[in-house]
């Protein structure tokens, strides 16, 4: 009968819990002497998982922060200001055109499988890179051709002017690795490898739980102080905090921000609110591009500083950002503050409704039905704008309800719709909205965020968006553009920069919220070297270099601790295991006996 | 009948709200000065959130809109069920056939992943939440209209009217539908507190209308903002206890109804 | 078992399966939309890159062509891409796949417990301890399952501490043995037991009613009448014929099971099915969604056959049906 295996069944999932209580003691107490001391391990906490760990296919942040410690680059930047320092490369000369530059390598490098590090390897990753277009590669190497003329020398010729060079920090990867799969897709290969150039290594990647880094006793700094580097995934970022703060981990990426707020006043952790030029802005439709429906009053210029002034700033920032961040209200176009001009005070567009009432008052909008809407000059067409709110960002639905709040006071009436990330640059490619709230996070030179809001990326065809969403442009911007691009002289590039920026901040088809700002934290007790990148603003972790973690010494022998909150539900686990047996073997018992009851 | 009690009060508190509040008092603009995740006091009877807005308020706004989802998907279900049932059991044959192998295609495949996966795909908004419910749970109401129809299609006096002359549509309207009455009322009860769960569910995946506030949607922004790991526990226990409660009420109702209008349980 | 009724079941199970790849490829497809322009926003790609990319997410070619390409891949196990970077949908999906096993493994076991109250509660209908039971498995079921896990996880791991606010084991452990498996079972206490206790009530339901169905039954009375005692006859013949219907639960509840382990393994950042789902939905990443459902489905359609059998096979009744 059934039954009966059923309780067979139970008295040895029992006997095994048993067996599983007796061996717990002595389980605990190995594990607990073998622990400290051995391995100094780093454990940051985050919620975004690897995408890839194959360069030439991982687009997400985290997978970045693999390639910056797995990676050595020719040239790196320096953790306080982004200058150009000496990487593989130990210097390199220029031709008198600007084109060719010649880089020699340290000497003795090795990759951290006691392979050698060649010019060879620099070459085949700069040709291959742009021949393949690998997706993190092909902007820096597109237009560029590398020869290595020995082992330590390789000769890099650009074939148009650019000002970006010498910089050379795109991720040299390993030939003797990489060269297999290149010959077929290369972007499906695994790059399990661990096989890298940098201060750490990958060892093992459990996706959707951590991702582990060791010590790469090869790197040409030195063998990094920690031994390995745990990032440890969460999907909730409170629960990351609660890890950190009971020492479960030592560091946290992206610290939701009440709770960052809120560890601010502890002693033992170290807040970070890192800024890189990100932002967030608010776009209106500028219809440059000749698709879609916006709304004809946004084509009106005053009608958007109406907008701009409508909104308080201020508020969103301290409301919605929690004041992490800064109020800045110009585009980011750099991880590196110098490119951000400062506003003169007349053209300033700051809060003021009764500013915005009377501009659209004067622009002869008016709410002639009395329902509270404007309409266009004349009557007709109502002042309603399609809002359309990204649902791929905890803030927007703050940002939403306060902005549609403020437009209403001032007689403009919106519509919300939701989008996803596709959905929202479809409804943008396509021109069917009239305001949107996004942000931009930039490189560490401008160029790649100017070149956004040119006319040649307007889109004009809906199959093959592009990317300038303000959907504006004009031949001044334009002519500043190019003038910039090809400016050597870096303090008249940084005016030029501003007048750009200044020039894009008056047209209003965005009008930028405020910077936002990485928030991390860290223990105090557990290791020392934080660097913030760039230099008191930046953030410590996911920075454009990641020189964090070389640098980063534990501090006395300090480790473990977990155990302490572990204890108690252990106890119940052993407690409830301990019912579970004796509980079965009751049963076991009376089942056997009131069987031998029958059979008599 | 505390149960029918506990509904109806719901359903009043629900109609009443615009009436008794303002929807302006939560409003994010208007709650600038209000203290922020705030715990209950005299002041506000559930707290705030972190934007200062009362979760008490939120609660009994938020009732409007499960309430809503819950009768609007549950009418949708009865309406594509019956429909369906009917047909299949009242002209048999293949139709009967093709009909009840889609029905069984549905009731096999599992209902809350098919839903999250339709959501996921089409626009967030409160009609998608009760489309998205109906296109799922038709198939269980479906199957039990079809078998009353069955039963009742057997019984004499059909045959009589059909020996009468009588059209089908006739028949349909006047004998079938009326016997199949009852059984209807009771399986919509019972379809309401599903709806509802589902519309909980759905929107605590994020896949609810962002700009409606529902109890779901509550719990979602609660779990967003780290309300259970940093002990805001007065932005998630209220929601799950108003849920449970009208949950609970439906059900007994349902049950309740059932016994007495279903013959074949009250026998038992 | 007579070969046709096996037979006719398994062709039935093979029809929704096919019903589900259709559907899941209508419905995906249906939106036609193009992700790979917002995944490389801010990249600088060239058009022809871009088209590539598309190629690589089967994003071009007429609807019937992508039909016919996606039921090929399909024949071969490929599900496609991750939008998540470049990773095997199928590969991502296997990894999760363990942890969910054990998680929903456990707690139906859990939740079995229910099968035993709810013969006992039946047999006494109207006792004490049935009303306690009904109470209890209606107050369960009234309750999000997501939502008891918000509060165990706000109070035994946020307030008490007593268990590890999420995860499947401790940060960079490298545990193997029993180490290993006390750790996951730390990490697992909470989320098993909150999907058990969602679902012990719709266990001890129907076994409930299907004891009372029994209860009137002439064999019992004959049992009775031969001298048996109480307790015995519920043993030996009332429970083995209310079986039946716990057979066919058990098989329907899986597919609940796993909804229900969405919500709450994202919860506990459990790293199986329901988180991955969770994760999907929010991206979205429609590949993955599709890839899971497939996989849930398929796994559903599956149980349900092994529970149509398995009724065949203890009701002999069934076969002429």
């Amino acid at each position: 009968m059934k039954g009966r295996s059923w309780g067979i069944a139970i008295a040895v999932a029992a006997l095994g819990a048993l067996i599983g209580t007796v061996q717990v003691t002595g389980s605990a107490t190995a594990s607990g002497a073998e622990a400290p001391g051995s391995t100094v391990t780093l454990t940051v906490g985050l919620q975004q998982d690897l995408d890839s760990p194959n360069v030439t296919a991982g687009y997400l942040v985290s997978s970045y922060e693999l390639w910056n410690l797995q990676y050595a680059t020719l040239t790196d930047k320096a953790a306080d200001d982004f200058a150009t320092i000496p990487g593989l490369a130990e210097e390199w000369t220029a031709s008198e055109d600007g084109l060719t530059y010649t880089y020699t390598r340290r000497d003795g490098l090795k990759w951290s499988d006691g392979e050698p590090l060649t010019a060879e390897d620099v070459a085949w990753t700069i040709n291959t890179s742009r021949d393949q277009e690998w997706i993190n590669h092909s902007a820096t190497t597109a237009n560029l051709t590398a020869t290595a003329l020995d082992d330590r020398t390789v000769e890099i010729t650009t074939s148009v002017p650019d000002p970006k060079l010498p910089i050379m920090d795109v991720y040299i990867l390993p030939k003797h690795i990489w060269e297999g799969p290149a010959a077929g897709d290369i972007t499906t290969y695994e790059a399990l490898d661990g096989v890298g150039s940098g201060p750490f290594t990958l060892q093992e990647w459990k996706p959707g739980q951590e991702w582990t880094m060791v010590a790469n006793p090869n790197y040409w700094k030195g063998r990094p102080a920690i031994d390995q580097v745990v990032f440890r995934l969460y999907t909730e970022g409170g629960a990351m905090v609660a890890a950190l703060e009971n020492g479960e981990i030592d560091a946290a990426h992206d610290v939701p921000a009440d709770l960052f707020v809120e560890m601010q006043g502890r002693d033992d952790i170290v807040t970070i609110a890192g800024e890189q030029g990100g932002f967030t802005e608010l776009a209106m439709n500028g219809m440059q591009g000749g698709l879609g429906d916006g709304h004809p009053a946004l084509l009106d210029l005053n009608v958007r500083h109406a907008v701009a002034h409508a909104i308080n700033r201020d508020e969103l920032f301290e409301r919605v950002a929690l004041s992490i961040g800064t109020q800045r209200d110009t585009l980011g176009v750099s991880a590196n503050t110098e490119w951000n001009p400062e506003i003169p005070e007349d053209q300033q567009l700051n809060y003021d409704p009764a500013a915005a009432n009377q501009l659209l008052d004067d622009g002869g909008y008016l709410d002639t039905d009395g329902d509270g809407v404007r309409e266009m000059p004349g009557g007709g067409q109502k002042l309603i704008f399609r809002y359309a709110e990204r649902s791929e960002s905890s803030q927007s639905a703050g940002i939403r309800e306060l902005v549609t709040g403020w437009l209403a006071e001032v007689g403009i009436s919106t519509e919300v719709s939701v989008y996803d990330d596709t959905q929202l640059t479809d409804v943008i490619a396509a021109g069917e909205y009239d305001i949107f709230v996004w942000g931009w996070t930039p490189f560490v030179d401008p160029d790649p965020l100017l070149s956004y809001f040119t006319c040649d990326q307007v889109t004009t065809d809906v199959e093959s968006p592009l990317y300038n969403d303000a959907n504006w442009c004009s031949d001044e911007y334009d002519a500043l553009y190019v003038e910039q691009n090809q400016e050597l002289d870096h303090a008249r590039r940084v005016d030029l920069v501003h007048q750009m920026i200044t020039l894009f901040h008056n047209e209003a088809t965005y009008v930028v919220l405020y910077h936002d700002a990485d928030t991390q934290a860290y223990r105090t007790d557990r290791f020392e070297g934080w660097l913030r990148q760039p230099a008191g603003v930046g953030p410590v972790l996911f920075s454009n270099t990641s020189p964090t973690y070389f640098n980063l010494r534990p501090i006395g022998a300090g480790s473990g601790g977990e155990d302490d909150d572990m204890s108690t539900g252990m106890l119940i686990l052993l407690i409830a295991g301990g019912v579970v047996v004796v509980g079965a073997i009751g049963y076991f018992i009376m089942r056997s006996r009131s069987r031998r009851d029958e059979k008599e | 009948m505390a149960s029918l009690v506990l509904l109806i009060g719901f359903v009043i508190l629900a109609i009443i709200t615009p009436w008794i509040t303002d929807r302006a008092d939560f409003n994010a603009i208007n709650t600038g000065d209000n203290p922020t995740n705030h715990p209950p006091d005299g002041d506000y009877l559930l707290g705030t959130d972190r934007y200062g807005r009362s979760v008490a308020l939120q609660l009994m706004w938020g009732a409007r809109v499960s309430l809503f989802v819950g009768f609007a998907a549950t009418v949708l279900t009865i309406v594509i069920g019956v429909l369906i049932g009917l047909t299949a059991g009242f002209f048999g044959g293949w139709i009967d056939s093709v009909l009840m192998r889609i029905t069984d295609w549905f009731l096999v495949i599992p209902f809350l992943p098919t839903a999250i996966v339709l959501a996921a795909v089409l626009e967030r908004s409160l009609w998608t939440i009760v489309m998205v419910i109906g296109i799922t749970s038709w198939p269980s109401s479906a199957r039990l209209i079809r078998s009353q129809v069955l039963s009742v299609r057997e019984r004499l006096y059909v045959d009589r009217a059909r020996a009468l002359g009588a059209g089908r549509l006739h028949i349909v309207g006047r004998h079938i539908l009326p016997n199949v009455t009852p059984l209807i009322l009771a399986s919509a009860t019972l379809a309401v507190p599903i709806s509802i769960l589902t519309e909980t569910t759905l929107s605590f995946l994020g896949l609810g209308d962002p700009t409606e506030i529902s109890w779901g949607g509550m719990l979602d922004q609660a779990q967003q903002s780290s309300a259970v790991t940093s002990g805001h526990w007065w932005y998630y226990l209220p929601p799950g206890v108003a849920i449970m409660l009208v949950v609970l009420a439906f059900t007994i109702f349902g049950r309740a109804l059932e016994e007495v209008l279903d013959p074949r349980l009250r026998k038992r | 078992m007579r070969a046709g009724f096996v037979i006719r079941k398994v062709v039935g199970a093979l029809s929704t399966l096919a019903f589900v790849v259709v559907f899941n490829f209508f419905l995906f497809r249906i939106v036609n939309r193009d992700p790979v322009n917002s995944m490389f926003r801010g990249r600088n790609l060239k058009p022809e890159k871009l088209e590539e990319l598309r190629r690589k997410f089967n994003l071009d070619g007429s609807k019937w062509d992508q039909f016919v390409a996606y039921v090929r891949q399909l024949l071969h196990g490929d599900l496609g891409y991750s939008l998540k970077g470049s990773r095997p949908v199928a590969t991502v999906i296997g990894e999760a796949l363990w942890p969910t096993v054990l998680l929903v493994g456990t707690s139906t076991l859990l939740a079995m417990i229910g099968i035993t109250l709810g013969y006992r509660a039946g047999w006494r209908r109207g006792s004490a301890f049935d009303t306690t039971a009904t109470s209890f498995s209606m107050l369960t079921y009234s309750m999000p399952e997501f939502w008891i896990g918000m509060v165990f996880l706000g109070f035994f791991s946020a307030k008490l501490g007593w268990f590890p606010v999420g995860g499947l084991e401790d940060p960079g452990s490298h545990a193997s043995g029993l180490s290993k498996w006390l750790d996951e079972l730390h990490h697992m206490m909470l989320p098993a037991l909150v999907l058990g206790i969602a679902y012990v009530g719709e266990y001890m339901i129907v076994a409930r009613s299907a004891m009372i169905e029994t209860l009137n039954e002439d064999y019992l009375q004959l049992a009775r009448a031969k001298g048996m005692r109480e307790d015995e006859v519920r043993r030996r013949h009332a429970v083995p014929n209310a079986r039946l219907p716990v057979v066919s639960l058990s098989a329907i509840n899986f597919g609940f099971i796993f909804g229900g382990a969405i919500a709450v393994e994202s919860i506990f950042s459990w790293p199986g099915i329901g988180q991955a789902t969770y994760l999907a939905v929010r991206g979205p990443d429609l590949p993955m969604l599709q890839g899971l459902f497939l996989l849930i489905s398929a796994g559903v359609i599956l149980a349900n056959l092994v529970a149509d059998l398995l009724y065949g096979k203890l009701d002999p009744r069934v076969l002429g049906r």
